[in-house]
């Protein structure tokens, strides 16, 4: 975390459809650091837009995203504020893990402290890892990577229930440095993990507080 | 001065994966164009003409990519890199190792 503070990221102003319909509408997301966010919503809400969008490689005309009020657009532009883990595979084919971190700077041997089995992986390349080994390695790449923000999208995707707890804890000791903003549709590991919980919903981006999963039920994203 | 250095590094990387593309069309040129012009003694003057022709290529390659492997970005984005600068580099560096193979070339028929 910044000596000076916490850093805040805001955005809004974002909209966008497809095909004439709405996905985007009425958005408002504030992320600090020291926080985990979750981003909920059906399949084909605009997580992933969203996400996308406040990363800034997605042009959207009139989004707004900042940082402590000061405009950051495109964001991953900007050296050290945050980094992104798409639903798709994040590393090129042809590198190994340990080129990876070493161009991400990342200390793949503390990034993986907790997860001992992983080691040795490091001079795999991604291709060669089962998909939940791949997806928690990238995760966890981007985790401990030097950045104010990490932005998650489907990080549990795949990834075995130990590692999924595992993970959250990670997640959790980390967000003493770092905001995190994840959308995953475990819900289970999601709300626990959770400061500030979001739902997408018709295009509007609602903050839910009180008792979350009644809100999330009420909403129509469960069903019990 | 980080970020060229992670730039260069970013640009190396990305150019290994289109380096058939793109250095398969640089033999392509040299060998079909390049080689039987300097044979027959009128490859002299023709170096602008081959570095526009193996330029305009580049577009191309850019299209194919796109279409083939839409999700390549991500890392390079991470990394601070923009699709932008990411190809900028690639066609500095493409166009230079061209250049490097028709000096070679004349010089190896000369």
């Amino acid at each position: 975390m910044s000596p000076a503070g916490p850093q805040v990221l805001e955005a809004d102003g974002i909209q966008v459809a497809f095909a004439g319909r709405q996905v985007l509408a009425s958005i408002y997301l504030r992320v600090q650091t020291g926080q985990i966010v979750g981003l909920l919503g059906r399949n084909g809400s605009g997580k992933s837009v969203l996400l996308q969008t406040i990363f800034g490689t997605r042009t959207v005309a009139d989004a707004s995203v900042r940082v402590n009020g000061r405009r950051v657009v495109p964001a991953f532009r900007q050296p050290g504020l945050l980094n992104y883990l798409p639903q798709e595979p994040l590393l090129p084919p042809s590198l190994t893990l340990r080129q990876a971190a070493r161009l991400l700077g990342v200390d793949l041997g503390a990034a993986t402290a907790r997860f001992p089995e992983l080691r040795t992986q490091f001079d795999c390349r991604i291709g060669e890892l089962s998909g939940g080994s791949a997806r928690l390695l990238q995760t966890l790449l981007l985790l401990h990577a030097d950045t104010a923000f990490s932005l998650f999208d489907e990080p549990f995707s795949g990834v075995m229930p130990v590692h999924v707890e595992t993970l959250a804890d990670e997640m959790q000791r980390l967000k003493q440095r770092k905001g995190l903003l994840l959308t995953d549709h475990r819900h289970a590991e999601v709300l626990p993990l959770c400061d500030v919980v979001y739902l997408l919903h018709h295009g509007r981006l609602l903050k839910l507080e009180g008792n979350v999963k009644e809100a999330l039920r009420d909403y129509g994203y469960l069903a019990h | 001065m980080v970020f060229v250095f992670t730039w260069l590094r970013a640009v190396l990387l990305f150019y290994r994966s289109i380096a058939p593309f793109m250095l398969g069309i640089s033999g392509l040129i040299l060998a079909a164009v390049l080689l039987p012009a300097l044979h027959e003694g009128w490859g002299e003057g023709l170096l602008p003409g081959l570095l526009l022709t193996k330029l305009a290529t580049a577009p191309v390659v850019w299209y194919l990519s796109e279409q083939l492997r839409p999700g390549q970005y991500w890392f390079y984005f991470n990394l601070g890199v923009s699709r932008r600068r990411l190809w900028s580099g690639v066609v500095a560096l493409d166009g230079l190792l061209f250049l490097g193979g028709v000096l070679a070339m004349r010089a190896g028929v000369a």
